[in-house]
């Protein structure tokens, strides 16, 4: 898409036709997901009570739930789209109505926190308060109406907004407002275990990272000085794209346990079928393609007329890859290092299979039980790790992208 | 043509990976590298399996084709306009949200079967399509665009006649990265309890029995490679000149 000259964007956007204002589009995007919303607000289960974590539980509509609390939050929408619908909206206004989203998404949160601790008030210590398919439609709904609105503020106005719903988030926790729900039972019963996958997960994906740039920069780098070998790595490594995740990881699993049988001394250097080993080498395979062809393309994205000029300068070529090249390259090497990090969070999931650990057993082990409060504990900081990566990569990519542009 | 050349390559590819997950041929690399015989899973098994890993593949490619082909001819009309910024914020989140979360995810809500795993098809493979024909439709030049306007072309006509054909090629590419995605992530499924050919990669997990891992993963493998050979011989012989990528 980036691709596309900018001219031919707007070519296609000014249609002579008499067609639907962009504005009443917009409008109508907005009242749909306000009234998906409040669909969950008013119609769906909000919370339920279970005699115990593994039984369904009855479920409760937010108006039993949290009663007057309901329409205030509402109102809130109402609010926000009556904000959303005038003419030609300022930046005040448009901070006003990403800001009135956020802190309702707060306010849904402690309320329900708070509402599960009264409905578990007297009753047995086994009894769970979990949040329903009304609570899961109306936060997503409005996380999506808080992503659109975000387009058109500044990134620095977003994270000032975000940082006080975090902050509050924080107190309330702090507080105990989320003490009750299952989620967070859930999280106490384990919260060592939950941690050492964490941790786990981060030390697994880190060092698929780790290896797959091993093996990535010297191939990146051949395949940018002999063109010939290129189009083989690249044949090679799109061929293990094409090899389904579930089906490395066994791949290694009994390969590894076949190699091992026959030649047990394997085992001296730390090698194991089952573990952290065919986790990080199934990941890292997988990493290769998108840091090879990263390094590949940043040694080449470098203007030929800036080579000339180094040439011209009596520089070699060892010179010119090192202080012409490597600096240049560097905005295109960051973007494979982010595609490369965000799919090395994701695909250590499996390594839960493998015996690895990481969060990826946490979510295993909440589908054996068919626990959801165990598969969202265990997925929830996967999706957050691999956004925050992406975020994070992405910023510095765009940073050292700015002096070229 | 590259394209056929490609396909044959990736065709020998995948029938070496079925040759692996046939039970005699597994068994018998097993006992050359020395490993205790083990129950192997049967030929009429493993085809069973692949028959149900490919319909549920293609079934939830074409729900999400169909969806991201409707979702980006509408984006790219001028009203659409408004769609955009949430259709490429959403896109580049669902991005980093791996498949088998997705599974993981629906799995209390939909129950064990195959429901979880066609959700997550259909949603991780919306995505690809959808970016594929917006930025088809953008990518095609915009006198062309005028010109059939100037004709006297309608809204609709310009869509089926002019802005379809363009993009085809484009839009097919997309297709087959979501094809090849499809039948990655439908192995995951087996987790959430669909017959697919990750089911005995996970079975052979649990049991402990190396030579099932073997052969689910090669025959999900196999099937992987023939569906990427299936499109490219397909485009081959289908196009009379090779695609433009």
């Amino acid at each position: 898409m980036a691709s596309v000259p900018s001219a031919l964007a707007a070519g296609s956007g000014s249609d002579r036709l008499p067609v639907v204002p962009a504005r009443a589009v917009a409008l109508g995007l907005r009242i749909v997901l306000a009234g998906i919303a409040l669909a969950g607000l008013y119609g769906g289960g909000w919370l339920s009570v279970a005699p115990n974590r593994l039984l369904p539980g009855e479920a409760l509509p937010a108006t039993a739930a949290f009663g007057l609390w309901t329409h205030a939050a509402a109102a809130a929408l109402l609010a926000y789209l009556a904000l959303a619908a005038r003419e030609d909206s300022p930046e005040p206004a448009r901070s006003l109505q990403f800001a009135l989203l956020a802190g309702l998404l707060v306010a849904l949160a402690v309320l329900t926190g708070l509402a599960a601790g009264r409905l578990l008030a007297g009753q047995p210590p086994s009894a769970r308060c979990m949040v329903g398919s009304g609570f899961w439609t109306a936060a997503g709904a409005t996380a999506l109406l808080l992503l659109y609105e975000g387009r058109a503020l500044r990134p620095a106005r977003i994270a000032w907004i975000a940082a006080g719903a975090v902050a509050a988030l924080a107190l309330a926790r702090r507080a105990g407002a989320f003490e009750a729900l299952s989620i967070m039972v859930e999280y106490r019963a384990r919260a060592d275990l939950f941690h050492a996958a964490l941790l786990r997960h981060l030390a697994l994906s880190g060092a698929a990272l780790a290896l797959a740039l091993l093996v990535s920069v010297p191939l990146g780098w051949a395949a940018f000085r002999r063109p010939r070998l290129r189009g083989a790595v690249e044949a090679v490594l799109n061929g293990v794209q094409v090899v389904p995740a579930v089906a490395l990881f066994g791949l290694l699993v009994s390969l590894l346990s076949l190699a091992l049988a026959a030649w047990p001394s394997l085992r001296a250097l730390g090698l194991a079928a089952i573990g952290p080993t065919p986790a990080v080498v199934a990941v890292a395979a997988y990493l290769m393609l998108p840091l090879t062809r990263a390094i590949a393309m940043g040694l080449r994205a470098v203007d030929p007329a800036l080579i000339e000029a180094a040439r011209g300068m009596g520089m070699g070529e060892r010179r010119i890859a090192f202080e012409v090249r490597l600096p240049l390259g560097l905005p295109v090497f960051v973007a494979g290092l982010r595609v490369a990090a965000v799919q090395a969070v994701g695909l250590t999931t499996l390594g839960g299979l493998v015996g690895a650990g990481g969060l990826g057993a946490v979510v295993f082990e909440g589908m054996a039980q068919f626990a959801s409060d165990l598969i969202i504990l265990g997925s929830a900081p996967i999706i957050a790790l691999a956004l925050l990566a992406d975020l994070c990569l992405r910023t510095i990519e765009l940073r050292l992208a700015r002096p070229l542009s | 043509m590259r394209e056929i050349r490609s396909g044959l390559a990736f065709a020998a590819v995948a029938l070496a990976l079925a040759a692996l997950a046939d039970p005699s041929v597994a068994s018998g690399l097993a006992a050359a590298l020395g490993a205790q015989p083990k129950p192997a899973v049967p030929a009429e098994r493993l085809l069973d399996l692949a028959a149900r890993h490919a319909a549920l593949a293609l079934a939830s490619v074409a729900v999400a084709t169909f969806i991201g082909v409707t979702l980006g001819i509408a984006a790219t009309r001028s009203a659409g306009v408004a769609l955009r910024p949430l259709v490429d914020t959403l896109a580049a989140a669902l991005q980093a949200v791996p498949p088998v979360v997705v599974v993981a995810l629906a799995f209390p809500a939909l129950g064990f079967g195959a429901a979880p795993t066609v959700l997550a098809l259909v949603f991780y493979c919306v995505m690809p399509v959808l970016r594929g024909t917006v930025a088809a439709i953008e990518a095609a030049p915009a006198d062309v665009k005028e010109a059939a306007r100037a004709m006297g072309f309608t809204r609709w006509q310009l869509i089926r006649e002019v802005e379809v054909p363009l993009a085809l090629p484009l839009v097919s590419q997309a297709v087959r990265i979501a094809l090849v995605l499809a039948v990655a992530t439908a192995a995951v499924g087996a987790l959430a309890g669909a017959a697919t050919l990750g089911t005995p990669i996970i079975t052979g997990l649990q049991n402990q029995n190396e030579l099932h891992i073997l052969q689910g993963a090669a025959a999900t493998a196999a099937l992987a490679f023939l569906s990427e050979a299936v499109w490219l011989l397909g485009v081959g012989l289908l196009a009379r000149e090779p695609v433009e990528v």
